[in-house]
């Protein structure tokens, strides 16, 4: 069989698209949650759980769910698919503050820095390792998830491995299925490299002493 | 400077702090001591607000602290804790400029503040201001975290255990430097400690609390001198020496127990007492006991064959002190005398004991290190 390569472009462009644009939401949405939380420590006691129970309902079903409320638009995909990406996000920024030490939080507030200078100059800058891992498990997962915008007929990566699937074409499949694994391991390089640019140089080499 | 009026704070139903009263003048040492849970960490922590009081007011430079915003308030008050708590994510000199940048000073006297303060703990702008924390030793990175708590000159400095995480060596040197920078730089200190030999070092005033309650509050001087209750004087323990060195006498390190023998016994009893107690010479008195002079072995060979008794043998040419003399003026005798010791006598002139070099020595090693 042969390739339509400008029809591959599209749906990798498609899927692109998809994956970018929830991952930006989810990441705002994420943090801004996470530390909405560790502002209000007993809330998060009774939202934590409540939040990874939604973490295990199947995309599937979600996607499914919301498109019978909203119908067969893309809105229903990135909503879908902003959601699901913003639980790693936002249980990493929860944990990466909740974990900075105390004594940075006690020096930062008898240096004289109010709730939004101790967030931005400390607790942020030293959560920033394990929020962008949550943004790389995010980033990757995505990508995956987003081969369900085929199933209500908005294209991407999936539609190839729907229609493989239901016209029982392997090669199909694989067309689809192989993109989207690069798209991952490209899209996880990236973050890594990101990773490497945002978190703080004297955490660095912390880490690389320990 | 600072003023403590009628301070008290309770939690979960238990007082913590009972009604403190106190005043710190300005440019002192002030020390906090006292056994874990005595109080003295939270009432560092009221004076920058990091805990609030129940009831009573704080005076700080006469403004009472609960009326200022404790933001801006703990930006003029520096803070120096034990964990240090360098920002990790921050080089040397942005954390010395934390608290400058939340004061908005011009970003260019950054530098030269942070090559100034660099300068009091003798490390080169060039060689530590943009090292990270984690490259530092701990002595360096608490000498970081004292520049953080003055750079932006706060008047008063509080510092909570700063130095029980460091070595020993580490430690003394700091304690020794922090002296010299709180001298020069005139700042009022609040300082807390468990440690009673750091207090008594670097304190101007130390408060001793227990309970919730100030149980002494006096210069270290006095506190040795009269501490208030027993436990004062157990926190005080191996500091406390005795009598100052100036008011020691003869009697108080002298050796006593010295063989005599009287002036009318013979040769050979002399020298069977000299050999049973094992020395070359014998201290001489008479029948009241009184001291007549000294007879050696060396005189008993020379010419013991023609004389019965010791009597004649006695030389009187080593130098005596009585009892009660000033100890320094003993050893200054002695060492001028260029006799190997001498005799110390009671107001009767009897015997009290001698005093050698080697009783010098342990006298002067005791006042020394106790």
């Amino acid at each position: 069989m042969t390739i339509d390569f400008s029809v591959l472009f599209q749906k990798v462009l498609e899927h692109l698209g998809f994956t970018l644009v929830s991952v930006s939401i989810g990441f705002v949405l994420g943090v801004t949650l996470g530390i909405l939380l560790t502002r209000a420590p007993k809330l998060s006691k009774y939202i934590l759980p409540v939040l990874s129970v939604l973490n295990t309902i199947p995309g599937v079903v979600f996607v499914g769910l919301l498109f019978l409320s909203l119908g067969m638009r893309p809105a229903t995909v990135l909503i879908a698919l902003s959601i699901y990406a913003m639980f790693p996000i936002l249980k990493n920024t929860f944990t990466g503050l909740t974990s900075v030490d105390a004594q940075y939080l006690e020096a930062a507030r008898g240096c004289g820095m109010d709730h939004f200078q101790r967030l931005m100059m400390v607790e942020l800058p030293l959560a920033m390792p394990t929020i962008i891992g949550g943004l790389r498990m995010s980033t990757v997962y995505t990508v995956s998830w987003a081969v369900l915008a085929a199933m209500i007929g908005q294209g991407g990566l999936g539609d190839f491995i729907y229609q493989g699937v239901s016209s029982n074409n392997n090669a199909l499949i694989l067309q689809g299925a192989i993109p989207a694994a690069l798209l991952a391991l490209v899209l996880g390089a990236l973050v890594d490299a990101l990773q490497r640019h945002v978190v703080p140089k004297g955490l660095r080499k912390g880490r690389d002493e320990a | 400077m600072l003023q403590f009026e009628h301070v008290s704070l309770s939690y979960g139903g238990q007082k913590i702090l009972n009604d403190l009263n106190f005043e710190i003048q300005e440019g002192q040492f002030a020390v906090f001591i006292g056994p874990s849970g005595c109080g003295k960490t939270t009432t560092l922590k009221m004076v920058n607000r990091l805990i609030q009081p129940d009831s009573g007011h704080i005076y700080l430079s006469g403004k009472d602290i609960a009326a200022v915003d404790r933001y801006e308030l703990r930006r003029h008050i520096g803070y120096v804790i034990q964990q240090i708590g360098l920002f990790p994510n921050m080089t040397v000199a942005q954390n010395i400029c934390v608290v400058p940048r939340l004061l908005k000073y011009p970003k260019e006297k950054y530098e030269s503040l942070v090559r100034e303060l660099l300068a009091m703990v003798d490390m080169p702008y060039e060689k530590y201001a943009h090292k990270y924390p984690s490259e530092l030793s701990g002595g360096q990175q608490q000498r970081i975290g004292i520049l953080r708590a003055l750079a932006a000159s706060p008047p008063v400095v509080l510092m909570d255990e700063p130095f029980s995480a460091l070595d020993p060596m580490t430690r003394r040197s700091l304690q020794l430097e922090m002296k010299n920078l709180q001298q020069k730089l005139n700042k009022t200190i609040i300082f807390v400690t468990h440690d009673m030999e750091e207090a008594l070092d670097l304190a101007d005033v130390i408060i001793f609390m227990n309970k919730g309650n100030i149980v002494q509050m006096a210069a270290p001087e006095e506190m040795l001198a009269n501490p208030a209750t027993e436990q004062v004087r157990e926190f005080l323990g191996k500091h406390q020496s005795g009598p100052a060195p100036a008011d020691l006498t003869a009697a108080d390190f002298m050796r006593t127990g010295i063989v005599t023998v009287n002036q009318n016994r013979g040769i050979h009893e002399c020298v069977s007492r000299m050999q049973h107690h094992n020395v070359d010479t014998l201290l001489v008195v008479d029948e009241n006991k009184c001291y007549q002079g000294t007879v050696s072995i060396a005189d008993i060979r020379l010419t013991g064959h023609v004389v019965k008794s010791i009597g004649p043998l006695v030389r009187d040419n080593t130098p005596t002190v009585m009892a009660g003399d000033n100890a320094k003026d003993c050893f200054d005798l002695l060492i001028s005398s260029g006799s190997p010791y001498l005799v110390v006598l009671y107001e009767d002139r009897t015997v009290a004991g001698i005093i050698t070099k080697t009783s010098m020595a342990s006298a002067m090693a005791e006042q020394l290190w106790g």
